[in-house]
């Protein structure tokens, strides 16, 4: 146990513990600055922040031009500086973006030399100095009152203002600026706060002109779920709801809302059931602009696939079952697919519930349960259909009608119940049989004109 | 030359060769009656593929006889989805369970368009059986149906009225079904074997 102390540093590979005896820590980092010029600050900054998290998830924004990404973990996926830089330049052209991009181990070097328009490359932080010296002053922002009295003293380059005494520059310029000094050459830590990307989506598109074409609007809607797309896949989340607003220039604004089974990202498949959902859609005046929302982003699940496929022995179909479900709404509207679902009710038109549609997997507890009941005692029988409302019979004799007399061939079975909610019912159900041999479930009301009503069919 | 003539049978090898009879050695998903498993063509209903049953009103048996079939299969391990496209009346729940069919399994699509959401629902793979009520079937609708079983591996149910018998139809198994007092018969209008004699079903238990 006497090498205990000795192990410890040995073996540490904690940053802790060598921040603590050098700030040359920071050589494990490697930051990729971007500079944008000539670009639109609202919304050009936070979509190449979007994007850029496909690189690295340490991204930060460097308001109002800039954009940090901390890649020396990532460098081994892209082939190295020089194939990073390549994708991360196509990027920012995809976005209509001029990059100028610099790399370097502390945050605010690797800013001040893209803001400089140097294309540097410094992966050693001994080097670092010697590279950033020669960059002019103006890069690292400072007021402009600072940067006159600096440039009255002749001092115009990094290199010159990093040569002037410590104490006096603290003194002369303030604390703030010899901090950035610091930060930038890697003497002391330089914290940066990691972009969190939104978790809302709503992208607007106006319209060249007014559009009421479903197949025109379509069309245009394509590129702004391609955008939806990009914005799941980098969060790795998916859409249940989707809503999309055309706005009309008199008319207030349709709003069509997709509802999925299963979290989507996949922007062909979002496009294909928007297509469905336009045809169905009733436009009352032309489309001036439209807008796409998606609020609840949901966690995608990724599942592994099974060796066989649906309907094989063993195979499921999770998925299919998804896609399903989203085609048969899409066009016949979000109320067509439900599943069935027991209630604890006597009434038999309460004892049914209409469900959402049943889970892709089958739960095997489910299926324990089922076969388990019916060990139980024999309930009465019920027909396999049941009416939406009980439909009234013609009487003859006190015996029901329908399509001839019905042959009554059960004993009655009773079931009055729900005084205490208003809707009480007092019948007794018998089985019938209709002249043509159809098993009926009929029932007569026990109330005055007792009347023959039927309710199901035995199918 | 009489059958059993070697080179008929060797003839006979032929894999090109399908004769009726050798289609009852296939299994099929056993129906739940004993007597209609024997006869039924390939033992059972055919685990994929359309068939027909064609009443002559609504309500003559025709589910009843599907039930225990539809239950075996929400119950299996692997359970796929068993969905009823448009059903004239409400499934009623509470008599599927008793009969042992898992809930959780059953999907019902309603609303318009049935046939397009039939052909849906059967190529999709999502599910393992489909009951389908459709009004206006045309012959190319059904092989279309037929095709779509085949893509989603899937048992398609299509009810009719007993007067589609007169058109020519694709599917695998067509089934003519009236009510009996506690039964129903059954006929064969096609399927690949050659009984086309009628089977008095009577319920079990009654």
């Amino acid at each position: 146990m006497a090498d205990l102390p000795s192990t410890r540093t040995a073996e540490a590979p904690l940053r802790s513990v060598r921040r603590a005896l050098s700030p040359a820590a920071t050589t494990h980092e490697l930051w990729a600055g971007v500079h944008l010029s000539e670009f639109d600050p609202t919304q050009g900054l936070e979509q190449l922040a979007i994007r850029a998290q496909r690189f690295t998830p340490r991204v930060s924004l460097a308001p109002p031009d800039g954009l940090l990404l901390e890649v020396a973990g990532s460098l081994h996926l892209f082939a190295g500086v020089t194939g990073l830089r390549h994708e991360l330049t196509e990027e920012c052209l995809r976005l209509r973006l001029r990059p100028v991009l610099a790399f370097a181990p502390t945050p605010l070097a690797a800013l001040t030399a893209a803001r400089a328009g140097q294309p540097l490359v410094v992966t050693d932080l001994a080097q670092l100095v010697g590279q950033l010296a020669p960059l002019p002053l103006d890069a690292l922002h400072w007021p402009e009152e600072t940067r006159a009295r600096l440039a009255r003293a002749g001092v115009r380059t990094i290199g010159a203002v990093l040569r002037l005494p410590r104490a006096g520059f603290a003194r002369r310029f303030g604390v703030a600026q010899l901090a950035m000094l610091d930060a930038l050459i890697g003497r002391t830590h330089d914290l940066r706060k990691a972009f969190q990307a939104p978790l809302r989506f709503r992208r607007r598109r106006e319209l060249d002109c007014e559009l009421s074409d479903q197949g025109r609007l379509h069309a245009e809607l394509v590129p702004l779920i391609g955008a939806l797309g990009a914005f799941l896949t980098a969060r790795q989340c998916g859409v249940m709801e989707l809503e999309c607003r055309f706005v009309h220039r008199h008319a207030s604004p349709t709003r069509c809302v997709l509802t999925l089974a299963a979290p989507c990202s996949d922007e062909h498949q979002l496009a294909a059931l928007f297509g469905e959902r336009l045809n169905a859609l009733q436009l009352p005046a032309p489309v001036r602009a439209c807008e796409l929302r998606a609020d609840q982003l949901m966690p995608q699940l990724l599942s592994g696939r099974c060796l066989w496929q649906p309907g094989e022995h063993g195979g499921e179909a999770a998925e299919q079952s998804g896609g399903l479900i989203d085609r048969l709404r899409a066009r016949l509207g979000p109320e067509a697919v439900y599943g069935l679902g027991l209630r604890q009710e006597h009434r038999p038109e309460g004892a049914w519930m209409t469900t959402p549609p049943p889970p892709a997997a089958a739960r095997r507890v489910a299926c324990a349960r089922a076969t388990d009941t019916p060990c139980e005692a024999a309930p009465p029988e019920r027909p396999l259909w049941l009416l939406p409302a009980p439909q009234p019979l013609a009487a003859q004799n006190g015996l029901p009608r329908r399509r001839g007399l019905l042959r009554l061939v059960s004993e009655p079975e009773r079931i009055e119940t729900g005084w205490w909610d208003g809707g009480e019912v007092a019948r007794d159900y018998y089985i019938a049989i209709d002249p043509r041999g159809v098993r009926l479930w009929v029932f007569r009301e026990r109330a005055a004109p007792h009347g023959w009503f039927l309710h199901g069919i035995f199918g | 030359m009489v059958v059993g003539d070697p080179k008929i049978a060797r003839l006979l090898e032929h894999p090109a060769i399908w004769r009726g009879r050798s289609a009852a050695q296939r299994s099929g998903l056993s129906t739940g009656f004993a007597a209609l498993d024997e006869y039924l063509p390939d033992r059972g209903w055919p685990r994929t593929g359309l068939i027909e049953i064609l009443v002559s009103r609504f309500g003559s048996g025709e589910l009843t006889l599907l039930v225990p079939a539809l239950a075996a299969l929400t119950r299996a391990a692997a359970a796929r989805w068993c969905v009823w496209v448009a059903p004239p009346l409400v499934p009623f729940a509470p008599a599927l369970v008793s009969c042992g069919v898992v809930l959780d399994r059953v999907a019902v699509v309603g609303g318009a368009r049935p046939l397009w959401a039939f052909e849906q629902t059967l190529g999709s793979g999502a599910c393992d059986a489909v009951l389908g009520w459709v009004r206006q079937v045309k012959p190319h609708d059904v092989r279309r149906l037929q095709l779509a079983t085949e893509r989603g591996r899937t048992l398609g149910v299509l009810f009719r009225p007993r007067r589609a018998a007169r058109e020519a139809s694709p599917a695998v198994l067509r089934l003519s079904v009236e009510p009996l007092a506690a039964g129903v018969r059954l006929t064969i209008l096609k399927g690949r074997s050659a009984r086309r004699d009628t089977l008095d079903l009577h319920w079990p238990g009654s």
